[in-house]
């Protein structure tokens, strides 16, 4: 091992500088206040009224929609494995078409389309009261968390040569329940575990579905609360309660991590590649395209429409007919803030992305050999929930930075790091090593070697990276919504207040607005993710 | 009583989109009776195995085991009541089973008591030689250890039927022809019948009793090894079941159930076919028909030693003829060497 060189030292401290500056420094900041805070402030938070409910709601909300996603998500992967690519295709777009809808977008879309007042009360006179309440919460989570959890499965099924190995249990004599039981369930346990873990770390920090649907119906969820003590409460108890919500949102998230990290060790192994012909004798299998589909339109396409028709109405409860159709939503939206908030907003996904592209870029080139920990340490801080990484940066740079687009900077480059560290050391990770070598050979300097190889055949990687920072930038609402300050709020946090303000139909302007910013945004993403072939 | 054939297909057709992958086949496999199906990639012979094991409907056809009818319209049997035993080409091994585990799979299904199940499992492996291996998984054995842990699960099953989808190609030479050899021995011994595909000539020949030639979903040809070795119904068929040279001759007489050809200006007696006095034909000459030292000419093309035998590529004015003889080379290349034709079949012309 040679000694590093200078420029290759310096690259090292500002990437560790960065590293301490935006989670280590804050995390630390908290965990002292946390302890400061001593066990006595812990155990009188958590001995007054109602302390315990948002924590006991999460916990059951989240064990629930982690249960009810895998099953689903697990059905659908199955029965559609054996399926011809088209229609795997169809199934493909309508799994994760919703993933363009910002969670609590969705949320609002659901209550225009099946709340009270919404679209199927006014039109056939049904609709679903419970929506706004613990089961709304859950179901929506469940629609939320559907599409990651799909794909994750869906990729450990594709990746092995499942129907070959539940073909030669049926020919062993295992009907189809046991072929599943024996084979199939066994072999997508570390699928399963992973995204288990993912979903239900999704949805106990989830912010936007439990604040539009949990909230009015006075169900609150540890975000919801910490949200509520944070930015609306004026007692000053209330951060003490902050500070013990934040804590077990953090050791929560860092145990599931842990023990799926754990029991995902040894994981199996197959070197067989599937053979044989794809199309099998599923009968069931036929039919599960029309059911995604039908799912598809349920859930996300009917309250979409109901969304887009709700921004366009003059007034609630007229007919949804192109004579009562008007823009006047969209021009009140942007009088009451819509514009600044706007442009917040996009500054703030601009300048996150491309300070992730620049970490992660750095980062390939510095890294010479691979897994020197700081990819899963950038991966554990995604994991880390939205508003424990708020409280902590409130608590390490709000003193000078409170109520500054600066702070909620800070925060995302923390949280979207990872998001953007993935596909960049992923596609790094595919570059032979002898390709810069021959660079190197051939006459060229570290840094035109870098430059005229290195970066072009990463250029695909960093594009998506930069765009999927951007997006979930753009969308962001749990941490802006407790670090933003008069003229630092984002586009999510103004549709979130409007709704507080009760005004549904600017609220549903603003919300196809930003859900159009987010899906114009996905658009060459899209096309790139096909050219490059990413998406099969 | 008549005995009902092990195997019966009819007319099966599967269409895989526009593709026919097989076309209206018919096939027979009697009890106890080895039946291998030689063919290239691409012209059906996994699509034949999946359907015969109910891994996928056929659009027409029935296929019938053990005289019961298992598909015939809607009401097809499930693998799982099908009573066959399946070697996979890629093995399909569960990845999360050790070996006792997946060669007791197929008992435990039957109903067999776990101890049991567990003790035939350790005498199966035992009796392929890999009864030492019975606790590791798939990924900790060798390609050949997996694919006799595959057969002893395709034992386990005590089927009426065996298919084996080319179970030797991913081996190599050596281990290819042991496991040969330890199939055709454990046929003997439980007495099953087997339907077994392999794109290797010699392996089709050495391990059936009859082989099928499949070509395009369609099977063209069947017959002893023998007979399809010695006498392929066209030029296709006889490069695919082993080397094969062509010499232009012409038939001169036909009496009986033998033709006379002349070739190279000598008279050769050939198997009657169908052929015409006067027109040309094709002999097929196979590498041990020919010898060197005899009346015919030829030049010494390309040599190629291989320890137990030589091969000789000459050239005539009637074509090209490969010799094979043992022994080191006798010639150098660009010599005239004098040969013999010991045995020829004769192939219509084809352009």
């Amino acid at each position: 091992m040679s000694a590093p060189s200078i420029p290759r030292l310096w690259g090292w401290v500002m990437i560790v500088c960065v590293a301490v500056a935006v989670v280590g420094f804050p995390i630390f900041d908290l965990a002292r206040e946390v302890i400061g805070a001593g066990s006595h402030a812990v155990s009188e938070v958590l001995g007054g009224e109602g302390a315990w409910s948002p924590i006991v709601n999460t916990i059951w909300t989240s064990s629930l929609v982690t249960l009810l996603t895998l099953a689903l998500a697990t059905a659908v992967a199955v029965t559609t494995s054996g399926l011809d690519s088209r229609r795997r295709l169809l199934v493909l777009v309508a799994m994760t078409t919703p993933l363009l809808v910002p969670p609590f977008v969705s949320a609002l879309s659901w209550v225009a389309a099946y709340g009270p007042g919404g679209l199927l009360d006014d039109g056939i006179g049904v609709s679903l009261p419970w929506l706004i309440g613990p089961l709304g919460v859950v179901i929506l989570l469940v629609v939320n968390a559907m599409p990651i959890a799909y794909l994750i499965v869906n990729a450990a099924i594709r990746s092995r040569a499942e129907r070959d190995l539940v073909r030669a249990a049926r020919i062993s004599g295992a009907n189809p329940l046991r072929a599943f039981l024996t084979i199939t369930l066994p072999l997508l346990r570390p699928a399963l575990l992973a995204s288990g873990a993912i979903t239900f770390i999704m949805s106990a920090n989830a912010f936007g579905v439990p604040a539009v649907l949990g909230t009015p119906a006075r169900f609150p969820t540890a975000t919801t609360r910490l949200y509520q003590d944070l930015v609306l409460s004026a007692d000053p108890a209330a951060f003490d309660r902050v500070l013990v919500l934040a804590a077990f949102l953090g050791i929560m998230t860092l145990v599931v991590v842990g023990v799926a990290d754990m029991s995902k060790r040894n994981p199996i192994r197959s070197r067989t590649e599937s053979s044989g012909p794809r199309l099998d004798s599923h009968h069931a299998g036929r039919r599960a395209p029309s059911a995604v589909v039908a799912y598809f339109g349920v859930t996300a396409v009917v309250p979409m429409v109901a969304l887009v028709l709700t921004s366009l109405t003059r007034g609630v409860g007229l007919a949804p007919t192109p004579s009562n159709w008007t823009l006047d939503n969209f021009g009140e939206a942007f009088a009451s803030g819509a514009g600044s908030a706007f442009a917040t907003s996009l500054t703030l996904a601009v300048v996150a992305a491309s300070v992730v592209l620049l970490l992660g870029g750095l980062l390939v080139v510095l890294e010479r050999r691979r897994r020197t920990g700081v990819g899963t340490a950038a991966a554990l801080a995604f994991a880390v929930p939205g508003s424990v990484l708020a409280v902590a940066v409130l608590l390490a740079y709000g003193p000078w930075l409170r109520d500054t687009v600066l702070i909620i900077l800070i925060a995302y480059v923390a949280k979207f790091w990872a998001l953007g560290h993935r596909p960049i050391a992923g596609s790094a990770d595919a570059i032979s090593p002898e390709l810069f070598g021959a660079a190197r050979i051939s006459g060229a300097g570290a840094l035109t070697a870098v430059r005229t190889i290195t970066v072009p055949l990463l250029r695909p990687a960093l594009a998506a990276a930069w765009l999927i920072v951007f997006m979930f930038a753009l969308h962001e609402i749990t941490i802006s919504s407790l670090l933003y300050g008069p003229g630092s709020a984002t586009l999510a946090v103004t549709v979130l207040n409007l709704r507080q303000l009760g005004d549904p139909t600017v609220t549903a302007a603003l919300a196809v607005l930003l859900t159009v910013g987010v899906v114009v945004s996905a658009i060459p993403f899209v096309a790139m993710s096909r050219r490059w072939g990413v998406n099969r | 009583m008549r005995i009902e054939p092990s195997l019966r297909c009819r007319g099966l057709t599967v269409r895989f989109g526009d593709v026919l992958v097989l076309d209206q086949l018919d096939l027979e496999v009697a009890r106890a009776e080895t039946v291998a199906l030689l063919g290239p990639s691409g012209s059906g012979k996994t699509t034949l195995l999946y359907a015969i094991a109910g891994l996928l409907d056929p659009d027409e056809g029935e296929i019938e085991i053990d005289g019961k009818p298992v598909a015939r319209g809607l009401k097809a049997v499930p693998p799982e009541h099908r009573s066959v035993g399946m070697v996979f080409q890629n093995y399909a091994l569960w990845p999360h089973m050790s070996a006792a585990q997946t060669v007791a799979y197929p008992m435990r299904r039957r109903g067999v008591s776990e101890a049991e199940a567990a003790a035939m499992a350790d005498r199966l492996l035992t009796m392929l030689g890999v009864g030492e291996l019975a606790e590791r998984l798939p990924d900790q054995l060798s390609g050949g250890q997996q694919q006799r842990v595959g057969m002893a699960r395709a034992l386990a099953a005590e089927p009426a039927l065996y298919l084996f989808d080319e179970p030797t190609a991913h081996l190599d030479a050596t281990l290819r022809i042991a496991l040969q050899q330890e199939l055709m021995a454990q046929r003997d011994r439980v007495g099953a019948s087997a339907l077994y595909t392999t794109h290797d000539a010699a392996e089709a020949l050495a391990v059936a009793d009859r082989v099928g030639v499949l070509r395009s979903g369609k099977i063209t040809q069947i017959g002893r090894p023998a007979e399809i070795y010695g006498q392929p119904m066209d030029r296709w068929t006889a490069r695919l079941t082993g080397t094969a040279s062509l010499l232009r001759g012409r038939v001169v007489e036909a009496n009986g159930d033998r033709a006379l050809v002349s070739v190279l200006g000598a008279s050769l007696s050939v198997p009657r076919t169908d052929s015409v006095i006067g027109e040309a034909v094709d002999l097929l000459i196979r590498p041990g028909w020919a010898v060197l030292d005899g009346p015919l000419e030829g030049v010494v093309e390309r040599l190629r030693y291989e320890g137990p035998h030589t091969d000789y590529l000459v050239t005539t004015a009637a074509g090209a003829l490969q010799i094979r003889q043992s022994g080191l080379p006798r010639f150098d290349v660009g010599e005239a060497a004098g040969f013999g034709i010991l045995q020829a079949w004769a192939l219509p012309i084809e352009s």
